[in-house]
């Protein structure tokens, strides 16, 4: 056999020796029955003509890769932001395994949620006696201060009403009465994890904040959003506002929770927004959501309460970061200082030294909402043009938005914006009107090796590079990272188109 | 110094050719052509980085630095010369002398024993030897090496006597020429000669600018038959004595390997510059004029003016698509060798503005074509210390500088939009085609959104809207003296100092010269 102990090989070279490599074509041959190689080719290349498109254009009931995710995903990671909570997803205990799986490829972190586990007697009788159970057996194995509950399509379809059985569950004892168990209806089958986002962190407000008198004073509370980048991105606000001197609250901090040191000690529990400062927070003078899409009824709940909101689309890049700092500076009193503005004008340098490269670049750009607009106007910014931008959580509204920025810009003129598609359609764009890079997540790498496309990972999830998420995306700093992201990859795809010795090596610089 | 080496030093600098060099006194010219270095002051490069720069583009030779690490470390492949085959000269070869070579005088037989493991192992058709600052204070004598080396290995192996500390880099250069025309040129003849065959020196196809301008000369069927040293094989460089005509590119740095040629093998040669469409077609013109002089059919010459009609007919109406991009934009020059009036000419009738342009080692007549297209001698500067050309343009309200990559990082502090014309450039400007090449970066320049952001204030440094309320005054006015208090009258809007008027194009002759160049190229 290949293997041997003296030299292990990994996986990737191993199945390339001989015998394993007559094993798997002796499979192809003799079980596949296919059809001839050039057949497969010709029609992968008819796939990528415009005709193709427009029928994939045309497709109403399939989606094929979508760049979304449930809504119970956002309300976990929404919930894992706050001090010992444990999600609770009501319904069947499948789904809940993805959400821990998803989190956990992602920010390479342990990721708890529980689930109540139901099961076909549940589905016809009801899920309360799940709940009844799991809501014990969570507090009794886990001893989290706060379980917050969200549920899978599962309970959705037969109706559980979450409200009732918690309080038939606390009425039979579960937990105490006065135990924290906020609750947000997730159904998977409307929106996107964008909207469970949000209405878990309605959720929680609610219940600390519902009946509870408020007395004003000068604190904000900042709604982060879903983020990949979130363990970065968040400290990079808190320093902001630190250095800002403002006194801040963060509605769900994952920062510490999905970072936690290997020191020997294993936390369930880790960092969040502690308890009582989300009680607080009900008296803050405004709260301020980083991405707009994530936010709307807990925004609306929040002005509701008397305080002023505002949101964001992702604070990424030069005027992005300008409209977040003034925002701070006037909703505080406090100036903007001028590290900060040092920090602007090194971004601003950084994208003056590297500009002919920059300039007049292609982009397709898939994920969230807020993220595709950030991207795309940051892009805009360096004088590349976003030809591509698709969100499939993206509605009508969100489309008009990006179609003024494209407007706002003569590198807009190109651009498309294409809300509720998935990235089978991107395929078909990129393949018929191509671009130089894509920007998006780990499931892009397919249409990079498909269409030879450059991938730059910048979006949820990332599995398959490590640590990104702990480096900042938002804010000067953040800029930085991503202008740097978009340079490596541009002279990466310039070294390589440039190095065949003799014949494209003229190119082969030593300095760029 | 070796007396071998200071003789040769003294000959380059008394250069018959050079019409400065002429017109100077029998005392001046025995000092030189270099600028004194002023120690403390930025330099540029030494004599061993100008014979390197120039000889590296022969591209299929090893080239060997003696030296300690540092030499050829720090220069080892930093020039964006273009091959369109072997990728040997991009390889760093140096002896790597240590401090026991150099105490024990081991310098000489490590030399040796490297030429002999590089010709086993890359079998080039030359080596070139760099001396540098070390080997030549110790007294390593890299010429007997070379001939010893050349006689046991059958493979040329030339000596370069530039070491650093001899001078600057244009002395490099020419130092580098000598080493070819005593070591190379005439060592080869070619399989057949041609009425139409040109050596042209001085062009390094940076970027490929020679390939930009190669067409064009194919066309024409004239052929480059000693490339020193562009895209060049060391089989070329050393034919170089059968060309017909002698076309010096741009620089004077290698006039005197021009004029070598001239005497010893009756080579005439002329200066020329393919930057800039009106330079290109006269660089063309002087070419086959001075081959049909040579035997060349005169018919060469029609075919010529064809060529540049066609050519310049094409080139422009390609730009005139451009012109919208960049039509009514401010221009600042700061070139190098480059002969400015041709550029300036183009980006005139492209509606530029050319607000002012370097004439650094540009000759009196250059200076009174630019003087002449420009109308007045005040927008001309020679050199520029870095402080200097930031207030030019902080002051001179220009769109775009065009450089060279010294200047990138002071013309982006001062805001100002930047394009590399210089030798480190990454795009080639040469021939017709490269005007477009040059056109496309003005506009990549000049019209990137970011610019916006970098020339504005950060948006909170505008004045605030009236309804915000200031901080409270404290202590007394400076001007009127008057305490703060409740009774003074406060401004709700901060009046904003007016911006200073600076020179705006009328003021660049009291800049002057600077002592220092940093612009050395």
């Amino acid at each position: 056999m290949p293997q041997s102990a003296d030299k292990v090989l990994d996986h990737a070279p191993l199945f390339q020796q001989p015998e394993y490599k007559e094993m798997l074509k002796n499979k192809k041959v003799k079980f596949e029955c296919g059809h001839p190689d050039e057949m497969v080719k010709e029609i992968g290349d008819w796939s990528k003509s415009w005709d193709y498109r427009e029928k994939n254009l045309a497709r109403t009931a399939a989606t094929i890769n979508p760049a979304k995710a449930c809504q119970p995903l956002g309300a976990v990671f929404a919930a894992a932001g706050y001090e010992s909570t444990m999600s609770f997803v009501h319904g069947s205990q499948g789904c809940v395994a993805y959400y821990r799986s998803h989190l956990s490829r992602h920010f390479k972190e342990p990721a708890s949620a529980v689930s109540s586990s139901m099961t076909e007697d549940a589905a016809v009788f009801g899920g309360l006696n799940n709940m009844v159970d799991g809501l014990a057996n969570t507090k009794a194995l886990y001893d989290p201060k706060m379980i917050a509950v969200s549920t899978t399509c599962m309970a959705e379809v037969i109706g559980d009403d979450l409200n009732s059985f918690i309080q038939r569950a606390k009425e039979a004892g579960s937990v105490e009465q006065d135990f924290d168990v906020p609750f947000a209806h997730t159904p998977a089958f409307v929106g996107s994890h964008v909207d469970g986002y949000d209405n878990m962190q309605k959720g929680i407000l609610t219940n600390f904040w519902e009946g509870q008198e408020r007395v004003a004073n000068q604190s904000i509370n900042i709604v982060p959003g879903f983020d990949g980048f979130a363990v970065g991105n968040m400290r990079e606000l808190k320093r902001i506002l630190e250095t800002m001197e403002i006194d801040y609250t963060f509605l769900s901090d994952v920062s510490d929770v999905y970072d936690t040191p290997s020191d020997g000690t294993f936390r369930m529990f880790d960092g969040g927004t502690k308890l009582e400062d989300v009680k607080a927070a009900l008296n803050a003078k405004a709260t301020i959501s980083m991405q707009e899409y994530c936010s709307p009824k807990t925004l609306e709940y929040c002005e509701k309460q008397g305080q002023e909101t505002t949101s964001f689309h992702y604070p990424m890049g030069v005027a992005a970061t300008d409209e977040l700092l003034m925002k701070l500076s006037e909703l505080s009193g406090k100036a903007i200082p001028d590290s900060l503005k040092l920090e602007r004008g090194r971004l601003i340098d950084a994208m003056a030294d590297s500009q002919a490269y920059l300039h007049g670049k292609t982009y397709a750009i898939y994920g969230d909402p807020d993220f595709v607009y950030a991207m795309a106007r940051f892009v805009l910014e360096t004088g590349g043009e976003p030809r591509h931008c698709l969100a499939t959580n993206g509605n009508k509204a969100w489309a008009k938005k990006m179609q003024a920025l494209f407007d706002s810009s003569d590198f807009g003129k190109e651009c498309q914006v294409w809300a509720g598609k998935d990235l089978w359609h991107m395929r078909s764009l990129m393949a018929t009107e191509p671009v130089d890079l894509l920007i998006g997540s780990s499931y892009g790498k397919y249409l990079e090796r498909d269409l030879g496309t450059p991938l730059i990972r910048l979006s949820f999830p990332i599995f398959d590079r490590h640590h990104h998420h702990r480096f900042p995306t938002w804010g000067y700093q953040g800029g930085l990272q991503v202008l740097v992201k978009l340079l490596d990859t541009i002279f990466d795809k310039l070294d390589e188109e440039t190095d065949v010795p003799g014949e494209t090596d003229y190119s082969y610089d030593l300095t760029r | 110094m070796a007396d071998a080496l200071k003789d040769k030093i003294a000959d380059v600098f008394n250069e018959p050719a050079c019409g400065t060099n002429v017109s100077k006194s029998e005392q001046q010219r025995k000092k030189g052509c270099a600028k004194p270095l002023t120690p403390g002051a930025a330099a540029g490069g030494c004599a061993f980085d100008g014979a390197m720069i120039a000889l590296q583009p022969i591209v299929d030779a090893a080239h060997l630095v003696h030296a300690p690490l540092a030499c050829a470390g720090n220069s080892w492949d930093n020039r964006g010369a273009a091959s369109s085959g072997s990728i040997l000269y991009r390889t760093g070869f140096t002896t790597d002398m240590t401090e026991l070579d150099i105490v024990m005088g081991h310098g000489e037989k490590k030399l040796y024993r490297a030429i002999k493991e590089l010709v086993a192992a890359h079998n080039p058709p030359a080596v070139f030897v760099y001396s540098t600052c070390v080997p030549a204070l110790i007294g390593d004598d890299i010429d007997a090496v070379c001939k010893a080396a050349t006689e046991k290995f059958g493979t040329p192996c030339i000596p370069v006597n530039a070491p650093g500390y001899v001078g600057s880099k244009n002395l490099g250069n020419k130092l580098a020429g000598e080493a070819l025309f005593d070591h190379v040129i005439g060592t080869l003849e070619p399989e057949e000669c041609t009425p139409y065959d040109v050596n042209i020196i001085g062009d390094y196809n940076l970027s490929g600018e020679l390939w930009q301008v190669k067409p064009l000369l194919d066309r024409l069927g004239i052929r480059i038959l000693g490339s020193i040293t562009g895209d060049a094989r060391y089989r070329q460089v050393a034919m170089a004595h059968r060309a017909k005509v002698t076309m010096l590119v741009c620089s004077k740095a290698l006039i005197n390997l021009a004029r070598k040629l001239d005497e010893t093998y009756g080579i005439p040669f002329f200066e020329g510059s393919f930057y800039g469409i009106s330079d290109t077609s006269e660089a063309l013109r002087i070419m086959c004029r001075m081959l049909v002089e040579q035997g060349a059919e005169p018919e060469l010459l029609d075919r010529c003016e064809a060529l540049i009609a066609e050519e310049e007919a094409k080139v422009w109406a390609d730009l005139d698509r451009l012109r919208p991009r960049v039509a009514g934009r401010k221009v600042l020059l700061y070139t190098g060798g480059h002969k400015s009036w041709s550029v300036v000419s183009a980006l005139q009738e492209l509606g530029m503005e050319v607000i002012g342009t370097s004439v650094r080692k540009a000759t009196d007549e250059d200076k009174e074509r630019v003087k002449e297209i420009m109308q007045t001698d005040a927008h001309m500067f020679d050199n520029m210390a870095p402080k200097d050309m930031y207030r030019l343009l902080k002051d001179a309200k220009a769109d775009v500088l065009m450089s060279g990559g010294r200047s990138q990082f002071v013309a982006l502090k001062a805001k100002m939009p930047w394009v590399d014309v210089n030798q480190e450039k990454h795009e080639p400007y040469a021939g017709y085609v490269g005007m477009i090449d040059m056109v496309r970066a003005i506009d990549r320049a000049v019209n990137n959104p970011m610019w916006a952001e970098l020339r504005s204030d950060a948006p909170w440094d505008d004045p605030l809207p009236a309804t915000t309320v200031m901080p409270a005054h404290k202590g007394a006015c400076p001007v009127t003296h008057i305490p703060a208090g409740v009774n003074r009258p406060v401004a709700p809007t901060p009046p904003r100092p007016a911006r200073a008027e600076g020179p705006t194009g009328a003021g660049f002759a009291g800049l002057g010269s600077s002592e220092t160049d940093f612009e050395d190229c």
